[in-house]
């Protein structure tokens, strides 16, 4: 009995070390990049147009020579909007199929969770749609860069309109998670400073399919403005359901740019009409830049691009520090990263600053009509990227409590 | 004991400490086999409940994730020796077990089952919403655990090294409870509770005790958690997990030890590998399963039947 049993478990054991290590084969002059990102669940909608971007920027490099004579080969995998598996195919990109530039996660708990696995084996790391205030302050290394505007950013920009044209007094509703904390914490603070007030603070967890439990407490509190930081399918959720309770035409309403995507507009047009939003991209800005790059995309994918568009600038920031660093190794290429200027990004000329590895990032505030995203103000990069603060806590001192005028 | 240590399993343990040294062995594979070695244990863990006691846990994950908290816990604040680590992921996941088997054990069937769902689903809540512990991005970038000294287990082969020594002593400690008389009567509760109970034993505190094993197991894998992956999250705790570790006993063998520790390592080389080329790769692990529970239904150690072998599920 005992016999066949540990017999078989050898053939079993043997089996898998087959199997497992079937793939393992090195081809000369190809450089692979890794693109993690979620494919499936709340934000499956980033994730793809992630892979999307990145595809478009390694067919135009390739096209070109790729990058220090290398083929660019892409690899993805998906995260799966968790940290575990996020780390798992972050070991999987670096380890095993041996990337040299990693993008992503989605989720800013996911991307948390690989910043530690990009520290610990040296990979340049880049962020596109994540944008928890830990990635450029706390959990910052060397080798990760990023071309999202993080919680802190978005406040900046977005606080002064709406003290300045919305309405002082404010509702935060947010998703609870590191992405919403960290956005409502940011514009709770930077609300504040400005003089505006915080009426009240309320975070549905990630993935909620009734938000209306929480609407009555809106209502008491009676705010100009409903401030939402959500994202993906939570978003979609949350508009239709606000709408239906007559709540998008009582307040105005504002959100953080990845709130929804420029391609789910058109189906809640009605819910978001009048939305106040800061993007870095939209289809329907005049910007040159803009309009070249999203015609490329619209012609390659048959849809407009997005806010994750962020990740095909990635890829170009990354091949240019390889040419500038003439290497692939992870200390020159981020060295050669540090204050590095590209001119031919999705919204044209970026720059990455030295000190946190920031891309100082022009956005503009839009606002929804029939189901477009309309620019109505330009905030520089300079104005709304803050003080560099590598190694401080960015929260420090910040309590929820809601301070009564 | 001699069971346990036949030649053939001295060959499988020998096989699986050269592993490392193999030439294909990269980081990652290791880093796989680290993941497979411990959902393997964690698996014959659970099987000691599904398979030997007829006791159905869909809570298991949060005893994992609690101590995958505990050692994270110690970690973060700098507390990094691998004792202290083990020792309190002991005490959090005794106390919490006690709790849990004191009065689940009162239930059978599903009942039992259920009162470990909602057990662990309010674990996985309140570390879910509680800021102190990182609310749901749990607790990150932790440093590795140090044995003795300075030694620290922070590279896949000391980590690889690490889990093989726990599954060779859980194993053992299984092995030697379930060839024991307690193991004996745990099968008797398996096969006819009522019987066991006029026969003179006290089945509950049987059922709590096999809980309270299994638990401590399951903990202490989840204590050796953070070390490899820098972070302990609710999601570890999340039903689903529990799920993943009752597919994996299935997968292996009812009722076996050593099948259970063969369907976490193939669940985790599954997922691994179809997560890689499709999205939905749980449908494909949905079909493995269906297929095992309709053509092999005593798991993929039931093979040897098929192969002419004995049945080999414990018996009282």
């Amino acid at each position: 009995m005992k016999r066949v049993t540990w017999g078989f478990t050898v053939l079993v054991a043997v089996a898998a070390l087959v199997w497992i290590s079937a793939p393992a084969v090195s081809q000369p002059k190809v450089v692979k990049i890794g693109d993690l990102g979620s494919k499936v669940g709340v934000f499956e909608g980033y994730g793809k147009y992630q892979t999307m971007g990145v595809q478009m920027a390694v067919e135009e490099l390739n096209a070109k020579g790729g990058v220090l004579g290398h083929k660019i080969e892409i690899v993805s995998e998906d995260d799966e909007t968790k940290p575990a598996p996020a780390v798992r195919k972050a070991e999987k990109l670096i380890l095993q199929d041996d990337v040299k530039l990693l993008v992503g996660a989605v989720s800013s708990g996911a991307t948390l969770a690989v910043m530690d696995v990009t520290k610990k084996h040296k990979t340049i790391h880049w962020n596109s749609v994540s944008c928890a205030e830990f990635m450029r302050t706390t959990k910052f290394h060397k080798y990760y860069f990023s071309n999202q505007p993080d919680s802190r950013m978005q406040a900046n920009g977005l606080a002064k309109y709406i003290v300045d044209k919305m309405g002082k007094k404010v509702y935060i509703f947010y998703t609870d998670y590191a992405m919403g904390q960290s956005d409502g914490r940011q514009f709770k603070t930077a609300l504040e400073k400005l003089g505006g007030e915080v009426v009240g603070v309320a975070g549905a967890p990630l993935d909620t399919k009734d938000f209306s439990p929480w609407f009555g407490a809106i209502n008491q509190s009676n705010p100009d403005v409903l401030f939402v930081a959500f994202a993906g399918t939570d978003s979609l959720r949350l508009m239709t359901q606000l709408h239906s309770f007559g709540m998008t035409k009582k307040y105005k309403m504002a959100g953080i740019d990845c709130f929804l995507l420029q391609q789910d507009l058109p189906s809640i047009a009605e819910p978001m009409e009048g939305f106040v939003q800061l993007n870095h991209f939209s289809p329907y800005n005049p910007d040159p830049n803009m309009q070249a790059y999203n015609a490329r995309f619209k012609k390659k994918f048959g849809t407009d691009a997005n806010i994750a568009a962020g990740s095909y600038d990635a890829v170009l920031f990354w091949a240019a520090a390889v040419e500038k660093a003439k290497s692939f190794d992870p200390d020159k290429v981020s060295e050669a990263h540090e204050g590095m200027c590209v001119d031919n990004t999705h919204i044209g000329r970026q720059c990455i600053r030295k000190d946190d590895h920031q891309v100082v990032m022009d956005m503009h505030l839009y606002q929804v009509k029939g189901g477009k995203n309309l620019p109505i103000a330009r905030i520089a990069g300079s104005d709304s990227i803050g003080e560099a603060m590598v190694g401080k806590d960015p929260v420090e001192g910040f309590t929820w409590e809601i301070k009564k005028k | 004991m001699s069971r346990a240590l036949s030649w053939r399993a001295v060959v499988v343990w020998v096989l699986l400490a050269a592993l490392p040294v193999l030439p294909f062995m990269s980081k990652f594979y290791l880093l796989l086999a680290f993941d497979a070695l411990l959902f393997g244990a964690i698996a014959m863990s659970l099987d000691l409940l599904i398979g030997y006691t007829g006791l159905v846990s869909f809570g298991h994950a949060a005893f994992f994730g609690l101590g995958a908290y505990a050692s994270a816990v110690l970690l973060e604040r700098g507390i990094v020796s691998l004792w202290a680590c083990l020792l309190f992921a002991v005490l959090v996941v005794g106390l919490y077990a006690l709790v849990v088997s004191y009065f689940s054990t009162t239930r059978r069937g599903i009942y039992f089952a259920l009162l470990t769902l909602i057990f662990a689903e309010v674990v996985y809540t309140f570390f879910r919403y509680t800021q102190t512990f990182g609310g749901s991005d749990g607790i990150q970038g932790v440093p590795p655990p140090r044995l003795v000294g300075g030694f620290a287990i922070d590279t896949p082969m000391r980590n690889y090294y690490l889990v093989l020594v726990y599954l060779g002593l859980a194993y053992l400690a299984c092995r030697v409870l379930v060839t024991s008389h307690f193991g004996k009567v745990l099968v008797a509760i398996r096969e006819n509770e009522d019987r066991a109970r006029f026969l003179g034993y006290n089945v509950q505190r049987y059922k709590m005790a096999v809980c309270m094993i299994s638990a401590l197991l399951t903990g202490l894998g989840g204590a050796l958690y953070p070390g490899r992956s820098a972070f302990a999250t609710p999601d570890l705790m999340l039903w689903t997990v529990s799920g993943e570790f009752i597919i994996m006993v299935m997968i292996g063998g009812l009722g076996t030890l050593a099948g259970p520790v063969v369907g976490g390592a193939f669940f985790v080389l599954l997922q691994e590998k179809v997560s890689s080329y499709v999205d939905w790769y749980f449908i494909v692990i949905g079909l493995v399963l269906i297929f095992i529970v309709l053509f092999m239904p005593k798991g993929l150690l039931g093979i040897r039947e098929l192969l002419g072998g004995r049945r080999w599920r414990a018996t009282a």
